[in-house]
């Protein structure tokens, strides 16, 4: 169980720190050269990008320094230190928080476009995902892949937070 | 009335006993130093009423920091009948430091042994009885959020008050014990002292502790005293080193014996021990410390800009309602007219869900406990560069009111490092500030607007940091003190207190909105609607007194590519910061929405850029100088805090304008 789940983290941190370096890439290139210039490393359904790596630099450290926590935490778990828990629950933290605020930033995108109808007016702008600044990105799809990640932090989460598993 | 002061290590859940005991509502935070004052309530225990005091979180009694001074003046001078030391029962070790110091004061001391249940939950067992039998003095053990143990720890108290006080708890060494009682002996002779624990004074002498040493030197008496201390200080030095180390080593060495008798079982690494791990990471704890902060800012801008938008879209009807209510066109035209005050006050009210979502996302970070290591990663940065990371907490609380961050430099123990805190505390990007700035932000960033607001946070650490650097480089060069935090346990967040604290925050930004702001923003429309040359009313803001002051100053301003319009929001940004994007809005002639429309017309973003580095540096708040002046007891200081702040702010703004023209000649 321990072996796969540290192996698991090791794949998720690494697709972390590429999506995160992809991301800090787009947001220093769209600085200097414009819009246009971002690269993408996802799927095009409905002219958006499923993960749409949004140009940002700090998301980027943010989606970057995850994968390092990962990744440091199959690296500490390998060599068998315990303190690899901390680091794995620091990085399904940090994931887990994102994923919730990619969804909150699509729910909050929907409610700015359409909440003159509820009123009767019309809608500020037609929503979509492909004008979505974010739509599904990074955050949401490797914030889903990380989530079984936990099954091994069970017991952790119990000393750690008492009453809250 | 039976006085009862309560004591402990900070973040042990003191403040939370004071409330269970009196009834009172202080605000409760899961990170150390929320109590620099002492505080006061009335208990009743057995239908006695008992007056409680809440002393500041110390770790120790020497005279090192103002809370340390303010406990141990209080326990020595005003000779309270009990001292109820809280101790953490899960981390019995350092906690037991302060308990000693007290029993050396003479006083009578119940231990209040809260924690139990983290206690358990790490698998300690801790021997309340034993502790009892071990110190001598009553010991009870208490669960302060579940108000378990607060009936016997009241029982306990009224009984204490009665009792004697205890005898000695530390023997130190034979020739120490020899050099105390000799020193005891001299002090006690002093009628002035007979007030003092002449033991105490003894320990205190020996360690050289600065107040004591003073308070004898200005007897007449003192210098034979000291001249005495001295010598036997000499001859114990000789043989055991320093002599304050010695007594403290001594003083450890029981404290370890006391927790080998009483606590048994402890795990090998606890859960919070491998999180700390990963939190404070040496290469890692920094970035995580950052990513932490941009999804705060992220969450805070995308939750709120709906709800935003809605209270925007809902003041703009309400204007148009009101628009002719009184009846009376000068006052219909200044309340609710295109530079109406009610089209001030809605461009900065529309804001408060932004600052509704930073402060609940504050507050659950807080709860978790997070915001001590924080503080406990930036202390590495902060002493490399040979500061003191006793600011750090300063800052934190900089973000959400500078007014907060300046009054809690309390907690910083020299008085150098303290102004250096205080005149570089303004320079934290406030919740003011952070209204003005998402509305510059939404408009010019869209969607990068929480990575552009975390930019300036950033900035803002930067700036304090290198002022700070520059004062302790020149000014007070050489000056250190010693940080020590103490890492409060991990939580789950509660939802509750979450909401409460966001409610509370609302309800304070609601008032300053309904007073300070709302006058400020009358004066500007007053100013806006009056005729520059017949000081009559006029509709035309070209030629109103606001006008005329904004032209004549924009000079000053022309090499930042500000308008008058500019010049003018941020003079009035003294009053408070909200006032900028206010009055912005009401001399546009817009309302909040249509604002951005208008900023993005006029400006470029490297020049609203660079205006937000300006507000971000340039003069606090009223409020936040007076607390300068309060806390600094000088007003060179708040001078000094002005003047510089203008001169950086100015330059920056300059600097960021150049830059971002040099970096960026397309935008």
């Amino acid at each position: 169980m321990r072996k796969s789940i540290l192996c698991y983290s090791a794949l998720v941190g690494f697709m972390y720190a590429v999506y995160g370096l992809l991301q800090a890439y787009n947001g220093v290139a769209t600085w200097f050269l414009g819009e246009g210039s971002s690269l993408q490393l996802g799927v095009k359904l409905f002219d958006a990008y499923i993960p749409n790596a949004f140009p940002d630099p700090f998301s980027g450290l943010a989606l970057a320094t995850t994968g390092l926590m990962f990744l440091s935490a199959s690296y500490h778990g390998v060599r068998g230190f315990a303190k690899y828990k901390g680091y794995l629950f620091a990085a399904w933290l940090l994931s887990t928080v994102m994923l919730v605020l990619n969804v909150v930033e699509l729910l909050a995108s929907v409610l700015d476009a359409y909440y003159p109808l509820l009123y009767g007016g019309e809608p500020n702008y037609e929503w979509s995902l492909a004008s979505d600044a974010w739509g599904i990105a990074p955050h949401l799809l490797l914030g889903i892949l990380a989530l079984p990640v936990y099954l091994d932090l069970k017991e952790f989460v119990e000393e750690l937070l008492p009453g809250t598993r | 009335m039976i006085r009862v002061a309560l004591a402990g290590n900070p973040n042990v859940g003191k403040s939370v006993i004071f409330n269970n005991l009196t009834g009172s509502r202080q605000r409760v935070g899961n990170w150390p130093g929320k109590t620099v004052e002492k505080k006061e309530g009335i208990a009743r225990c057995n239908g006695e009423e008992i007056y409680v005091v809440d002393l500041p979180g110390t770790y120790s009694l020497t005279a090192y920091s103002i809370e340390e001074l303010i406990a141990r003046d209080y326990i020595v001078e005003e000779r309270p009948d009990v001292v109820v030391v809280v101790v953490d029962a899960s981390n019995l070790e350092r906690n037991l430091y302060l308990v000693l110091q007290v029993l050396e004061l003479g006083a009578r001391v119940v231990v209040a042994l809260n924690k139990m249940d983290l206690a358990e939950i790490s698998n300690l067992r801790v021997d309340a009885e034993k502790l009892e039998k071990v110190l001598g003095v009553p010991v009870v053990p208490t669960v302060a959020p579940r108000r378990i143990g607060m009936e016997e720890l009241c029982r306990r108290v009224l009984e204490a008050s009665r009792a004697e006080r205890p005898a000695i708890a530390v023997k130190y060494g034979r020739e120490f014990e020899d050099a105390i009682c000799r020193i005891a002996e001299l002090v006690g002779v002093e009628e002035s002292l007979r007030a003092y624990n002449a033991r105490w004074l003894a320990i205190k002498l020996l360690e050289g502790d600065s107040a004591v040493v003073q308070r004898i030197e200005s007897l007449p008496g003192g210098r034979r005293i000291l001249r005495e201390v001295g010598e036997l200080r000499r001859a114990l030095e000789e043989k055991y080193g320093d002599v304050e180390l010695a007594l403290v080593n001594e003083r450890y060495r029981l404290i370890r014996h006391i927790v080998e008798e009483v606590v048994k079982g402890e795990k090998a690494l606890k859960a919070s021990d491998a999180l700390d791990q990963a939190l404070l990471d040496k290469y890692l704890g920094i970035p995580v410390f950052i990513s932490i902060l941009w999804i705060i800012f992220q969450f805070t801008f995308i939750a709120s800009t709906p709800f935003s938008d809605i209270l925007g879209d809902l003041f703009a009807v309400l204007s148009e309602k009101l628009a002719h209510v009184t009846g009376i066109a000068h006052v219909d035209y200044l309340l609710f007219g295109e530079y109406g005050v009610l089209n001030g006050i809605g461009a900065i009210l529309s804001f408060m869900p932004l600052i509704m979502a930073l402060y609940f996302a504050m507050s659950l970070l807080e709860d978790f406990g997070y915001m001590a290591r924080a503080a406990f990663l930036m202390d590495r940065v902060m002493r490399k560069l040979g500061l003191t990371g006793r600011s750090i907490i300063p800052m934190i609380l900089g973000f959400g009111c500078n007014i907060a961050g300046v009054y809690s430099t309390r907690i910083i123990p020299t008085e150098e490092d303290r102004i250096v805190t205080i005149v570089t505390n303004p320079l934290m990007l406030c919740s003011a500030r952070l209204v003005a700035f998402a509305a510059i932000a939404a408009a010019f960033w869209g969607s990068a607007a929480g990575s552009v607001l975390l930019s300036l946070y950033i900035l803002g650490i930067l700036l304090a940091v290198l002022v700070a650097l520059a004062l302790k480089k020149t000014v007070f060069r050489g000056v250190e003190s010693p940080f020590i935090i103490e890492m409060p346990p991990y939580q789950a967040p509660s939802l509750r207190v979450a909401v409460s604290y966001m409610w509370l925050r609302a309800s304070l930004f609601f008032k300053k909105a309904g007073t300070v702001i709302l006058l400020g923003l009358l004066v500007i429309g007053l100013l806006a609607t009056t005729d520059s040359s017949t000081l009559s009313f006029t509709e035309d803001v070209e030629h109103s007194l606001v006008a005329e002051l904004g032209r004549a100053l924009q000079p000053l301003f022309s090499p930042l590519n500000w308008d008058w319009i500019l010049v003018v929001s941020a003079i009035f940004g003294f009053v408070a910061k909200e006032i900028v994007i206010g009055a912005t809005a009401m001399l546009y002639r817009v309302s909040e929405e249509e604002l951005s429309e208008v900023l993005l017309l006029r400006y470029d973003p490297v020049t609203m850029y660079a205006y937000m580095v300006f507000v971000l540096a340039y003069v606090p708040c009223v409020a936040t100088l007076a607390a300068v002046r309060h806390e600094t007891l000088s007003w060179k200081w708040t001078l000094f805090t002005v003047l510089y702040e203008v001169l950086l702010a100015y330059t920056l703004g300059l600097l960021t304008l150049l830059v971002g023209r040099a970096v960026f000649p397309g935008v």
